[in-house]
C-alpha cells in the first residue's frame, strides 16, 4: 500500500514533539547533574571551566577596555569639579603625613637596630604581578573577579590580590591566560586575620554583602569600632600584615568589617608572591579517589579555614 | 523555489541572531562598567532574552543552545555550573508553554508574564544557591537583582523588538 505523503508527517509530528519535550527534560536533568558534579569538585569540570574561561579571556579583555575608559572619563569629570576642595584636603593631609614620615623614619631606624640585636629572621622578598580586572561578574551569589594574567605570567593559586588600599582576595582558579580572584566579601572566603590593636586572632568570613563578618574571636576579645583588621599569616596562604579593613559596627555577636578596597574601582590588582606555598598539602602519593585529583585539596582550604 | 547561496547565508545569519544576541548579553553581563554597586545587581539580561524569544520566536531558540549559553554565563560569573542554565531553561519552558497568552496582546501583559516567570526562576536559583552553599544565602542581593531585572525588561525588550523587526524578520 502506497503511503500518502501526509501520513508520514502525521506520524513524525508527535514523535518530534515528544522528542522536544524529552530533550527539555533531559536538559533540566543535565543542569542538575552539572551542579552536583561542580559541587563534588570533579577535576574534569574544573578543567572544562578553566579552559572555556581561558578561551574567552581575550574577548573579555577587549570588551572591558571601552567600559573602563568610559568609567575613567566620568571619574575624571567628577575629579575636575572637586579640584579645589581636593587640593585643600591634600595640603592638610600632606602636612600630617610629613609628620608621620618623620615618625616612620625614626621607627625604621630603631627597628633595624633592634632586628640586628635580636638576630631576627627577615621576611622573604616579595614579587609582584599586576593584572587588569577583565570581568567582575557574580550577580547575587558570587563575589569574584577575573584577571588577565594566568600561569603563563607566573600566577599561582593562593596568591594574595591587593589594590593600593588593601587586600582584595586570593587566586582560586587558574588558567593559562586568566585567573579568578575570590573576593574577601564572597560567601566562601574565610581569611585568618588579627585585630591590629589587640592582636586578637579571628577569621574574616564573607557573606556576599559589602561588609564581611569577623568570627571565631577569642572569648575575651575587646574589639571596638575603628579597629584595623590585618591578615595574620596563619595557615600560610596570605602573608601577615596586609591591611584588610576597619571594624564598623558591632551588634551582639556580629562584628562587621568595612574593607579598604573600593569595590567600584577594582580595575587593577597586584598579586603578591611571597614564595609561600602555604596550602596544606595532601599526603604524599596520589589520593585514593582518582576522580578528585590532587588539586581538590587546594580549593577548600585555600583561603584558610573553609569548613569541610 | 530555490534560494541562492547568498540568500541562504543571509537567512541563516538572520535566524542565528537571537542566540548570538543572547551569547553577547551573557558576555556583556560580566564586563565591569564601573557603576557603583552594579556588580551585585547586574540584571539577568539573558533571562530577558530567553523570555522574549521564547514568546515571539521559539523556533529560533533551541533549548540546547540556550542551555549552552547558560553554562557559558555560569563559567564567566563563577556561579555553580548549571545554575543559570537551569534558570534559563525554566524561563524558556514556561514562556513557550504560556506564549499564546502574550501573543498579539498589549506589551504590559508580556511584562507581567515576565515578572511572574522570572520570579519563579529567580527564587529557584536562590534556593539552589543556598542548597549548594549548605547555608542560607542572604536573599537581599537576589531580590534587588530581580527587581532591577524586571524594571529594565521594557527597555531591553524595546531593543529586542527593533532587532526582531529589522534583523530577524
Amino acid at each position: 500500500m502506497a503511503r500518502r505523503p501526509g501520513s508520514f508527517t502525521s506520524v513524525a509530528q508527535p514523535v518530534r514533539s515528544f522528542w522536544s519535550r524529552f530533550a527539555f527534560a533531559l536538559l533540566l536533568a543535565g543542569a542538575f547533574t552539572l551542579m552536583l558534579l561542580g559541587k563534588a569538585d570533579v577535576l574534569l569540570v574544573e578543567r572544562f571551566r578553566t579552559s572555556v574561561a581561558d578561551a574567552l579571556a581575550p574577548v573579555l579583555e577587549v570588551l572591558s577596555r571601552p567600559a573602563a575608559s568610559v568609567a575613567d572619563t566620568v571619574a575624571a569629570a567628577r575629579r575636575l569639579r572637586d579640584l579645589r576642595a581636593e587640593n585643600e584636603r591634600l595640603r592638610v593631609d600632606n602636612d600630617r603625613l610629613e609628620r608621620w614620615q618623620h615618625v616612620a623614619r625614626r621607627l625604621e631606624a630603631e627597628n633595624k637596630a633592634l632586628r640586628a640585636l635580636t638576630n631576627y629572621v627577615p621576611e622573604p622578598a616579595v614579587a609582584f604581578i599586576t593584572a587588569r580586572v577583565i570581568a567582575d561578574a557574580g550577580g547575587a551569589f558570587v563575589r569574584s573577579a577575573m584577571i588577565n594574567a594566568g600561569s603563563d605570567q607566573g600566577v599561582r593559586r593562593g596568591l594574595a590580590a591587593v589594590t593600593g588600599d588593601g587586600l582584595a582576595g586570593g587566586v582560586v582558579e587558574l588558567g593559562s591566560r586568566h585567573a579568578r580572584v575570590l573576593l574577601i566579601t564572597d560567601l566562601n572566603s574565610q581569611i585568618p586575620v588579627v585585630v591590629e590593636r589587640t592582636r586578637d586572632p579571628g577569621v574574616l568570613a564573607g557573606d556576599n554583602t559589602r561588609l564581611p563578618r569577623l568570627v571565631y574571636l577569642p572569648q575575651n576579645a575587646q574589639v571596638l569600632p575603628g579597629d584595623r583588621i590585618v591578615t595574620s599569616g596563619h595557615g600560610g596562604v596570605f602573608p601577615a600584615g596586609l591591611p584588610i579593613g576597619v571594624v564598623t559596627a558591632i551588634d551582639d555577636g556580629s562584628i562587621k568589617v568595612m574593607p579598604y578596597v573600593d569595590w567600584n574601582r577594582l580595575e587593577y590588582v597586584r598579586l603578591l608572591d611571597y614564595g609561600l606555598d602555604g596550602l596544606v598539602r595532601p599526603a604524599a602519593g596520589t589520593p585514593p579517589f582518582t576522580l578528585m585529583g590532587p588539586e581538590r585539596s587546594d580549593r577548600g582550604r585555600l583561603l584558610g579555614l573553609a569548613p569541610k | 523555489m530555490r534560494m541562492t547561496a547568498t540568500q541562504r547565508v543571509d537567512l541563516w545569519l538572520r535566524q542565528a541572531t537571537p542566540i548570538a544576541l543572547t551569547v553577547l548579553l551573557a558576555i556583556l553581563s560580566a564586563v565591569p562598567i564601573g557603576i557603583p554597586g552594579y556588580t551585585a545587581v547586574v540584571p539577568a539580561y539573558t533571562a530577558m532574552a530567553a523570555f522574549y524569544w521564547a514568546v515571539f520566536r521559539p523556533d529560533l531558540q533551541p533549548p540546547f543552545a540556550l542551555f549552552l549559553v547558560g553554562v557559558l554565563q555560569d563559567i564567566l560569573a563563577a556561579t555553580p555550573l548549571g545554575m543559570t542554565a537551569l534558570s534559563l531553561m525554566i524561563v524558556h519552558g514556561l514562556a513557550v508553554s504560556q506564549r499564546r497568552a502574550f501573543l498579539g496582546k498589549p506589551f504590559v501583559l508580556a511584562w507581567f508574564g515576565f515578572v511572574l516567570i522570572h520570579a519563579l526562576a529567580a527564587f529557584l536559583v536562590w534556593f539552589l544557591a543556598s542548597l549548594l552553599a549548605l547555608r542560607l544565602v542572604g536573599p537581599e542581593p537576589a531580590v534587588f537583582q530581580y527587581l532591577v531585572t524586571v524594571t529594565l525588561f521594557p527597555v531591553v525588550a524595546w531593543v529586542f523588538v527593533r532587532i526582531h523587526r529589522y534583523v530577524v524578520r
